[in-house]
């Protein structure tokens, strides 16, 4: 009963419009940032790399398809979760809006079981969403661009990855991304069950992600003991696959897995605790629409 | 024997200080049209949400053939096929997808034939393949008889589905109703505010007020048994009302207004006292019987209006 319900919720969510307007905006946006830095990424490269070029002597193709992905990465990453929200903000409370939780609550499916449905149908539209922008990244960047190193800039610090040691390493980021973008699609999934009108779970959840991202950026002592409860601080984890920590140089797999781990972790409960409470909303609900 | 179709028990349901049901208690037998009669906001839709599981209720039993609601849910739903309120339906998908999609959520053979085959019965086969965004009321209406057949199910339960259709809508669903009592041996369970639907199709019936069941029982009995209060209109009232006085109803003239009378009367007892008055020579411009259940049931109406 789970796989037909699934499949249901699948051609449900594809039915709609608004479930593309994420990879209409991924598909017109990626080539359009490929294109450009082939044209002008030296520019751009001198650009960021204006307060080492006295000490360094950048050389090779440093404007290669590694370097697009990991930019578009960093650029579109902020922006995509709100994609999301249109999808998973509306699952349960357009049932409730459209009235059609009457037609699907009176079949003999459990709440649960819809739910649960429901559910994997939003994390698969998330997983579908961040594999189209990885497909789109790198698919485009290295035949247009070609391959080399990867200039990892910091604020302090420049990490120069070799272009055998990348693809493991955005596999791996992307799969970190499709981890951070369910965790958004488990908040306003959430929302989505409490609900009956779909705009509110979307602005809820982009609000959250909003304010939450901005106590972050406020260098106050108060909000230390806030930081690492917020899943926004943990999302960026994807850029832990390019750090190499000074003492695991030259290792193979060099990554920081610790704090990938810590911030995996932290998106992994937020995702169990919003699914287990979205279960016990609709499963206590009174259906009055 | 067989269990009921449906058997409620002292059934509740508070928001609050609210009860929107209050203690109805009703049974249907299998094969049976059952009329679930009542004015707006009487407690019709709350209980049918109660009995397709969508809200839950304060307290009371519901038993559908014989199971209890609460323990085998899936199993009897499986057997429901329902219309709750307004027909709504998933708009940017076409009939037939929508009925593709709940068809195989109940287990139903959703196969073209099939699906064309409910489509046809409920007068939508030119339109299967329109998005519902472009139906009518009326065909929302129709899509949602269809989509409560599709599973072929042993009880339907149906909220008003007459509202909005035009007559003649109304003439085929009627129609629709006694075909699948009469020759698909199904149980139907009708709830309407509309007491001449319930009289045309049901065979027993209930009216529910304020949440609670006032009267329970067969159509034919409670609709035709009793006196009716017979409205009988004339230029000369005063006349009337003494010959009437002196013949054997005298006792049951109710009142006198200028230009009629209202006497209580078993439905044989008309003709003669139309006959009595016409010997008289008293002109009679007309003579209304109102059933004492309908004059009840229009009383409730108004006074929820």
């Amino acid at each position: 009963m789970m796989l037909t319900a699934y499949r249901v919720e699948m051609e449900k969510v594809f039915s709609k419009w608004r479930t593309y307007i994420g990879f209409i905006a991924l598909g017109a946006l990626v080539p359009i940032i490929v294109i450009a830095l082939g044209i002008e990424g030296q520019d751009y490269l001198n650009i960021i790399t204006q307060q080492f070029g006295s000490q360094f002597d950048f050389k090779g193709n440093l404007i290669n398809g590694y370097t697009v992905a990991f930019i578009i990465f960093a650029a579109l990453y902020v922006h995509v979760p709100f994609l999301i929200t249109l999808v998973a903000g509306e699952v349960l409370a357009g049932e409730a809006t459209s009235g059609t939780y009457r037609l699907i609550l009176t079949r003999p499916i459990s709440r649960a079981t819809m739910v649960t449905a429901k559910y994997l149908a939003v994390v698969t539209y998330t997983v579908l969403l961040v594999l189209f922008m990885a497909i789109m990244s790198l698919g485009l960047g290295i035949p247009i661009l070609g391959t080399d190193s990867l200039l990892v800039l910091r604020s302090e610090t420049i990490t120069i990855l070799a272009g055998n040691d990348l693809m493991w390493r955005f596999v791996l980021a992307y799969c970190f991304a499709a981890l951070s973008m369910i965790t958004v699609a488990s908040v306003a999934f959430l929302f989505s069950s409490l609900v009956e009108n779909a705009i509110g779970p979307i602005m809820t959840t982009m609000s959250i992600i909003i304010g939450m991202t901005i106590i972050s950026a406020i260098d106050v002592p108060i909000f230390d003991y806030l930081r690492p409860l917020f899943f926004t601080n943990h999302m960026n984890g994807w850029k832990f696959f390019f750090d190499v920590p000074a003492n695991s140089e030259g290792m193979t797999y060099a990554a920081d897995w610790t704090r990938v781990a810590i911030s995996g972790s932290v998106l992994l409960l937020h995702i169990v605790g919003c699914f287990v409470a979205a279960q016990i909303i609709i499963r206590r609900k009174d259906i009055l629409t | 024997m067989n269990p009921p179709a449906i058997a409620i028990r002292d059934l509740h349901k508070s928001y609050g200080s609210f009860n929107a049901v209050n203690g109805v208690s009703l049974t249907v037998e299998q094969g049976d049209i059952y009329g679930f009669l009542g004015p707006n906001g009487a407690g019709k839709s709350t209980t049918i949400r109660m009995l397709m599981t969508l809200i839950r209720p304060t307290s009371g039993s519901i038993k559908v053939f014989g199971m209890d609601l609460a323990t085998h849910r899936a199993h009897i739903l499986r057997r429901i096929g329902a219309i709750v309120e307004r027909p709504d339906f998933y708009n940017y998908l076409s009939a037939r997808k929508n009925l593709e999609l709940v068809g195989r959520l109940s287990g139903a053979d959703v196969s073209k034939a099939s699906v064309d085959r409910v489509l046809g019965i409920v007068g939508l086969g030119h339109r299967t393949d329109s998005k519902v965004k472009t139906f009518s009321h009326g065909m929302k209406q129709r899509l949602g008889i269809a989509q409560a057949l599709l599973h072929n199910p042993d009880l339907i339960v149906l909220d008003e589905p007459t509202t909005g259709l035009d007559p003649q809508g109304m003439v085929d669903i009627r129609d629709l109703i006694l075909e699948l009592s009469q020759d698909h041996r199904k149980t139907v369970f009708l709830s309407s505010h509309i007491l001449p639907e319930v009289e045309l199709t049901a065979n027993r019936m209930v009216i529910i007020n304020r949440g609670k069941a006032v009267i329970e029982g067969s159509v034919q009995d409670l609709l035709n048994n009793g006196r009716l209060k017979v409205t009988i209109e004339t230029s000369e009232v005063a006349r009337a009302q003494q010959i009437l006085r002196e013949s054997s109803v005298g006792n049951h003239l109710q009142s006198v207004t200028h230009g009629e009378l209202i006497i209580m009367l078993e439905r044989h007892e008309i003709a003669g006292v139309v006959q009595l008055l016409t010997s008289h020579n008293i002109p009679l411009s007309a003579v209304t019987p109102v059933r004492s259940l309908e004059e009840y049931f229009i009383s409730l109406t108004q006074e929820v209006v």
